[in-house]
């Protein structure tokens, strides 16, 4: 069987949907013809037209309102970002109006607005950034960060059939490095749910998205060394798979978050939060992070790799606190 | 009137004079007072300190009854902070509210389709004060809820306080238009002064280019909170702004009924003929300050506002009625009349109901399903409660 890469597997997603639900519409910048600078939505507009594949001006704020507009009179859109830095241009619609109108008059919106982000290619202070904070700090908002092709399809899935609205983070470093066989059918992962994807005794690793995959690196690394590190794929930041976690930081009492984005306020300070309030009496040792520094994403290679949350800095991170 | 250079030419503006219609002139004369009677009476609240703060609609009547008039079941309003006589002109059978005022044929087919009015103006009135039986229960302040209910032909989107959010909300609600394939239109409202706002451009942009079917009505009534015209922007007109994106730009009277239902009529049938959009400007008094007793009103020049309140919208209608022998000075007095007392009870009765229940506040902020499941089972703890 041929692998899906991570990109071919948004774009099964994004045309099985399609395929099942005509209210379905996919909306964004130079998506239409030229299927998006990563071509997710590849053939989609030759097979769908003009009104379900739809190009929008350079535009974020407007396209966020109208997607919801659209949203609030039955259809599904799917908004692309053409990369997840320009959302803070439409950060007022996304934080304002998307996500409390379920609160505020009880109307659904079904609406995913897909952000490919991250860092790692030399890109940039405004080609490289990890917003997943801005948005779990807006209650209202589902943000999801899928770390394999699997989980990539699946949640995507599950994200358009959902009610509400989704933030969806997609990792370009993983577009075309993360490959995997994906059977047939229709393959859905439940939002809200975190996945044990290593299991182990000595401390926990909570992650997501590109650091997953270095952590996973990291805990090989760590049991060579005679470490039993137990890895779990956040997959859905909000609403947060609590069950999971604790019962993992239970177990190791040991806990180290890693995440791509800056470390203060971050999304790892929620987490050793709530593990600090519901799980103080096992801990055996600080809750620690690996993330980056509180600096913007240099261009350079060689500075930007020196800022990056990768293997060697979780490995090290691991020792430490294995040794507590 | 301007008009796209790279479309197909618009149709030949039709002559929709409202004077050879009466039903829709005792249509839009009950509306207009309705709207002045709620205004007047949440005045006069707002002054004795009965209610916090009140947006007052006087002056902009003519304008939000006088276009929205022209809407059909299942087209879409989106509304903002002095849009109360489109909004009841949108909700409410007339002919059931008051029968006494109406006559037989003025009940229209979309009127069939609406919910009993009186409920609904119940509804409103407890909305407004943030009382349990409001359209969000407690949650949300005035004018800041929708209400899409395609079996009563009424799809309104109301505000965020962001003023200009919902102006590509409104796009959106004429993409959905245009996907489905139907001649539904869309009519939205904003102040001048949010028309300074980015998305005001992003919207009607994309309206240009994609030639949805919105209206958007510009309430130009001459300050932004305090600020004058002169520094929220240096066109002549907005409507001047209309070429730029390839759409319909139109200023008209405000207070002149007949040029704004007639011009909204032009543009609701280029919309529904495929046309596209067009922002309509309205020219309005400021016969009021931002909100009731915020001081915004002392900021105008006393000649200035001697000139607006001068230019009542609700006088120069009547006088028109009289005039044309649609009405009689006895007829006038009774619409008033009518429309204070309606008022007068939605607003008593509102006052006896009760306040939301507590648990209002953390009503799920998700639809029901996976995810809406997921936050419920997060701890609650941790907020110290
Ligand atoms: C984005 C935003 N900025 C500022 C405000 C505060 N504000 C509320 S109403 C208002 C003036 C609105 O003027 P205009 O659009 O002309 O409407 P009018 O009140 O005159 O009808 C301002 C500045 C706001 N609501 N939204
Ligand atoms: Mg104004």
């Amino acid at each position: 069987m041929a692998e899906t890469t991570y990109i071919d597997a948004i774009r099964r997603a994004l045309g099985e949907e399609m395929d099942r639900d005509a209210s379905v519409f996919l909306m964004g910048q130079d998506i239409a013809a030229f299927g998006g600078p990563f071509r997710a939505s590849r053939g989609l507009f030759e097979k769908h037209g003009r009104l379900r594949v739809i190009n929008t001006p350079l535009m974020e704020s407007g396209a966020v309102g109208a997607a919801l507009g659209a949203a609030l009179v039955g259809k599904r859109p799917v908004l692309e970002m053409q990369f997840a830095d320009f959302v803070s241009c439409g950060f007022n619609q996304i934080v304002n109006n998307v996500a409390k109108t379920y609160y505020r008059w009880e109307t659904p919106v079904p609406m995913v607005i897909r952000l490919p982000f991250g860092g790692g290619s030399g890109a940039g202070p405004f080609h490289s950034q990890s917003p997943e904070a801005w948005f779990a700090h807006t209650p209202g908002l589902c943000v999801v960060a899928p770390s394999t092709p699997r989980d990539a399809l699946g949640m995507l899935k599950a994200a358009i059939r959902d009610p509400n609205p989704v933030i969806f983070l997609e990792h370009r470093f993983l577009y075309r490095r993360e490959k995997e066989e994906l059977p047939a059918g229709d393959l859905l992962t439940p939002l809200g749910r975190a996945n044990i994807v290593r299991e182990g005794t000595d401390v926990t690793i909570l992650s997501w998205s590109w650091t997953l995959h270095e952590s996973l690196a990291a805990a090989a690394e760590l049991a060579r060394e005679g470490v039993s590190v137990e890895v779990i794929d956040l997959r859905t930041l909000t609403p947060l798979d609590e069950d999971t976690i604790f019962t993992s930081v239970r177990k190791t009492s040991k806990v180290l978050i890693v995440h791509e984005a800056t470390v203060t306020a971050g999304f790892g300070a929620e987490l050793a939060a709530r593990i600090a309030d519901q799980c103080f009496e096992w801990l055996d040792g600080p809750v620690r992070r690996v993330a980056y520094a509180d600096r913007p994403s240099p261009y350079n290679k060689k500075l930007e790799q020196s800022l990056l949350p990768g293997r060697e800095r979780i490995t090290a991170a691991l020792r430490k606190l294995a040794r507590y | 009137m301007v008009v796209s250079t790279h479309s197909k030419p618009p149709p030949p503006p039709t002559a929709v004079l409202a004077d050879t219609d009466p039903r829709v002139l005792r249509r839009a004369h009950f509306f207009m007072r309705l709207s002045r009677a709620w205004d007047s009476r949440f005045e006069a609240m707002a002054r004795v300190g009965r209610i916090g703060r009140w947006y007052s609609a006087v002056g902009n009547e003519c304008t939000t009854v006088g276009t929205a008039l022209a809407l059909g079941a299942n087209d879409s309003l989106s509304t903002v902070h002095r849009d109360l006589g489109a909004v009841l002109t949108t909700y409410l059978d007339p002919t059931r509210l008051a029968p006494a005022l109406f006559e037989d044929g003025d009940q229209t087919a979309w009127d069939v389709l609406r919910p009993p009015p009186q409920a609904l103006l119940d509804t409103l009135a407890n909305q407004v004060f943030g009382r349990r039986g409001g359209f969000t229960r407690g949650v949300d302040r005035s004018f800041h809820y929708g209400l899409i209910k395609p079996e009563w032909g009424i799809r309104h989107v109301g505000m965020i306080s962001h003023l200009g959010a919902m102006i590509p909300v409104a796009a959106g609600l004429a993409l959905a238009n245009v996907q489905d394939g139907t001649d539904r239109a869309v009519l939205g409202f904003i102040g001048e002064g949010a028309t300074s706002q980015g998305d005001f451009h992003e919207a009607l942009n994309l309206a240009g280019v994609m030639k949805l079917p919105l209206i958007l009505v510009v309430e130009n009534n001459r300050y932004a909170f305090s600020t004058p015209l002169s520094e929220q922007y240096a066109c002549e007109k907005l409507s001047d702004r209309a070429p730029g994106y390839g759409i319909a730009g139109e200023t008209v009277d405000g207070l002149d009924f007949d040029a704004v239902h007639a011009a909204m009529n032009r543009a609701i049938e280029r919309a529904r003929t495929g046309y596209g959009a067009t922002l309509l400007e309205c020219m309005l008094p400021r016969m009021r300050g931002h909100a009731e007793g915020d001081g915004s009103y002392e900021m105008i020049p006393a000649a200035e506002r001697e000139e607006y309140l001068k230019q009542d919208p609700l006088v120069r209608f009547e006088a028109s009625l009289l005039a044309r022998g649609h009405a009689d000075q006895q007829r006038v007095e009774r619409v008033t009349a009518t429309a204070r007392d309606i008022i007068e009870d939605a607003v008593e009765r509102a006052l006896l109901t009760e306040e939301p229940s507590l648990a209002e506040a953390t009503r799920p902020v998700f639809a029901p399903g996976e995810v809406a499941t997921a936050f419920a089972r997060q701890s609650t703890e941790v907020t110290g409660g």
